[in-house]
């Protein structure tokens, strides 16, 4: 099956029914994308596909053929961060980062189709995921000066 | 950067400054830095980065001591941590000492190469500054050996200025996907291990059919030592789909234990209390008391539940030495159990330990074992990775602790007696004596611990049995001061005496505005104090209970530890503890039934999401005339208490236990 991953075309000799998660970790190396609980409850696996945040531990991989697939080692442009990654790297929005790939993903995602976020909208956005760390506080404030940025993501 | 990088010094000495207590081996003076010719600098150091930002502080803190031409960018100082082949001997990254022990040997290091270069340079001609430091070589003195003895005065330490807030060192690689955790390890004919488990620890296994395992595409091996059972595959999903069609039948001892009947059972089967302190005369204290009161406080067992499942990778080589790629916050430590487990020398082993995703004092320690034995078995390097399930399941907890007080006060609200006895799952007496001891004044005192059975495998948790005994007491507080119509902060000022309890009471009485506070209807302020790793820190909590529905509005943290190197590191931590700690107070608790784990996903194990979070306060009390203590640990020991009195405040009703939201 063909997928794009992060821009590049790739033609896959894999089983449709293996997840998103295992193929981009271990077919193609991306290890960035994390795995947490393999049931979509925490949000560590989570990729966008077609820009949309999706849990890649739950989701087959032959369900995005022909689809755009971002992983968090897609976001940045060369050493260029994206506002999202500037932002929890300006905030220290993390404390092991295991969870940060995850939040990074959906918060692009967020501001995507919503660039000017409320805290309610952000914490809504980020609550299927879980950083144990606790560093929640900060987060949200990385959400926050990334929409502030005004830049386009 | 200068390609031409060689060797310019190397600093040599104990890994720990100042009187640190060791037990067991070393440690032996190391290589604690090197000085390169581009004027960067290596600094080695056997911690374990798992989320504390121990990499950054030690990077930050060596670099405010280098002074030109050796580099200033904490960015190009190679922090290296956690690889026996490589860094000094270490008892474990534990107890919130990174900071005071090595940080503060490693800043000396730096002011020993410091010192050094600019005597090289002020004896030898003009400083061209980096890259070129190669004049200032003298082959003959490639290394200068220090001390770890604070008050050594040709070593007279400047301490370091604090710390500017800025971005952590490793922060790029955190956002980028780049951070290599032991569950990203990779390399070349890498196989993958499952273990086949008892439904509960000690269970026998009667019968085994693999047959059909052995039919599904990838399958390599069945392993069966006497020491575990397990499969190997060509890839993590192919060894996932091997295990799920291993059959199994296992004879499991019978234990009438589970979560609801274990406050019971943990003090019917509990040992004789060990007494840690027993000063005055109780018993009489009591009698002659004008009141007292008594309670009981029960917290469950709760679930590290770090976000990265336990990982570790193994390969032989053919003279029998082993390395294993693992997330253990102390690789010496782990290569001792290898050793042991394995019968061979810890000398032959060789521990790296990856990037940490999250530990907060768990990390399995069976998981290198395991990957070990199978790839000796199986002669591949084998790469086992706990699926979340396994980790709830196999990984340790924070044992549950069952505590009794009786406390006696005279008529002008001084108490007079207190007398504490908590029992703790367990056979680590160490764990749950951790902050048992009362900082109260009362005359007489007296603390007794004892152990009792765990049907669970216990392990370390932030702060081990610091916020369990902390929970007790300062709702035992509470509860006398409600009883004697007393402001908690008040009765709490009138019989704490030590100088740095009352000074961070003061302080978050301050910020959070606990005199002019004003409760709700559904609207309750609650106050604990608290003592772990050498800091101090009171904690105000305001919360609003809707049905049985407590919700943590704001949190004031005032905390003491002593000098700041990293303020805002420091903060980070205590943020992050109240968040985890709220977890304990309001939902965590770990169900069994037996020796079986029954809530083994986050469906079903409720930790705090994004929604859940409070607005926090943190205020440092930066007293450099206390050296520096933990961070990591102590914004844990209080919160518990303070949101359980909270939650009375707004309900009328006493919390004696947790999870607060399951007894509402």
């Amino acid at each position: 099956m063909k997928i794009s991953i992060n821009k590049t075309d790739r033609d896959l000799d894999v089983n449709p029914e293996s997840s998103l998660l295992d193929i981009l970790r271990q077919e193609i190396g991306l290890t960035g994308t994390k795995y947490g609980c393999g049931e979509g409850n925490c949000g560590a696996c989570t990729v966008l596909v077609d820009g949309e945040a999706t849990r890649s531990c739950i989701t087959p991989v032959g369900s995005v053929a022909g689809r755009q697939v971002t992983t968090i080692e897609g976001l940045a442009a060369g050493d260029l961060l994206n506002p999202v990654q500037q932002a929890f790297v300006e905030e220290s929005a993390f404390q092991c980062g295991y969870c940060t790939p995850g939040f990074v993903i959906s918060a692009t995602a967020l501001l995507s189709r919503n660039p000017s976020p409320t805290v309610t909208d952000i914490k809504s956005a980020l609550s299927g995921h879980i950083c144990r760390c606790g560093a929640y506080v900060r987060i949200v404030k990385a959400v926050q000066r990334a929409a502030g940025d005004g830049t386009a993501i | 950067m200068n390609t031409e990088k060689t060797l310019l010094l190397r600093i040599v000495g104990p890994p720990f400054a100042g009187d640190v207590q060791q037990t067991g081996e070393g440690p032996e003076p190391a290589t604690l830095l090197e000085v390169f010719t581009d004027g960067t600098v290596a600094a080695y150091s056997g911690k374990v980065e798992y989320g504390q930002g121990i990499r950054d502080g030690f990077a930050k803190m060596i670099a405010s001591v280098l002074t030109p031409p050796l580099t200033t960018d904490a960015r190009e100082i190679d922090v290296i941590l956690g690889d026996t082949a490589r860094v000094p001997w270490d008892r474990g990254t534990t107890g919130s000492a990174s900071t005071r022990t090595v940080g503060v040997q490693l800043v000396r290091a730096a002011e020993a190469a410091t010192r050094e270069i600019s005597r090289r340079a002020n004896s030898g001609g003009e400083i061209t500054g980096p890259p070129g430091l190669a004049h200032l070589l003298d082959e003959r003195n490639i290394e200068i050996v220090i001390s770890g003895d604070l008050n050594d005065s040709t070593e007279n330490s400047q301490a370091p200025a604090p710390l500017e807030t800025t971005a952590r060192v490793d922060a790029v690689e955190r956002v980028t996907g780049r951070a290599m955790y032991a569950q990203d390890f990779s390399t070349e004919g890498l196989t993958f291990g499952r273990v086949i488990r008892p439904p509960s620890p000690g269970a026998n296994l009667r019968r085994l059919d693999a047959t059909r395992a052995k039919q599904v595409p990838g399958f390599i091996q069945l392993v069966s030592t006497p020491d575990l059972t397990g499969v190997t595959a060509k890839t993590k999903e192919a060894a996932d789909r091997v295990a799920a069609f291993v059959r199994t039948s296992w004879t499991e001892p019978h234990d009438d234990v589970s979560d609801w009947n274990f406050p019971a059972v943990l003090k019917d089967r509990a040992s004789e209390p060990v007494v840690l302190r027993d000063d005055g005369n109780v018993a009489e204290a009591l009698s002659g008391a004008d009141r007292v009161v008594a309670g009981v406080y029960y917290v469950p067992y709760v679930a590290n539940a770090q976000m990265e499942p336990s990982a570790s990778t193994a390969i032989w080589d053919d003279d029998g030495n082993l390395t294993v790629w693992c997330a253990n916050r102390g690789p010496f430590s782990e290569r001792q159990t290898l050793a042991g487990a394995l019968g061979i020398e810890p000398e032959s082993i060789r521990v790296i330990s990856q990037e940490v995703g999250g530990s907060f004092g768990t990390k399995s320690q069976s998981v290198s074992v395991e990957a070990a034995i199978l790839a000796r078995e199986t002669g591949r390097p084998v790469k086992i990775a706990y699926t979340r399930e396994e980790e709830f399941a196999v990984s340790t907890v924070r044992p549950a602790a069952l505590m009794e007080i009786s406390a006696g006060i005279d008529g002008g609200g001084k108490l007079v007696a207190w007398d504490y006895v908590a029992f703790h799952a367990g056979d680590n007496a160490f764990r749950g004596r951790r902050g048992a001891d009362s900082p109260y004044d009362a005359p007489s005192t007296r603390v007794r611990v004892a152990d009792s059975p765990s049907p669970l495998p216990h392990g370390s948790y932030r702060s081990l049995g610091g916020a369990v005994n902390h929970f007790g007491r300062e709702v035992h507080i509470e509860m006398i001061a409600r009883e004697l119509e007393i402001d908690p902060l008040e009765f709490r000022l009138n019989n704490l005496s030590h100088p740095r309890y009352r000074r961070v009471l003061e302080q978050v009485a301050e910020m959070s505005g606990w005199k002019s506070r004003t409760r709700g209807e559904r609207v309750g302020f609650g106050l604990a104090v608290g003592f772990d790793a050498g800091s101090y820190v009171a904690e105000v909590a305001r919360v609003r209970v809707d049905g049985g529905t407590v919700t943590v509005e704001r949190v004031d943290v005032a905390f003491d530890c002593g000098q700041v190197f990293n303020p805002d590191g420091a903060i980070n931590q205590i943020e992050g503890s109240i968040v985890m700690g709220m977890g304990t107070a309001l939902w965590e608790t770990v169900e069994f039934d037996g020796g079986r784990v029954l809530n083994t996903g986050f469906g079903s194990y409720r930790v705090p999401r994004i929604t859940d979070v409070p607005e926090i306060n943190v205020q440092l009390i930066d007293d450099a005339t206390n050296g520096p203590t933990g961070a990591g640990e102590p914004g844990i020991v209080p919160i518990a208490a303070a949101i359980a009195n909270a939650v009375s405040d707004a309900t009328g009703t006493s919390i004696d236990r947790l999870p607060i939201e399951v007894h509402l």
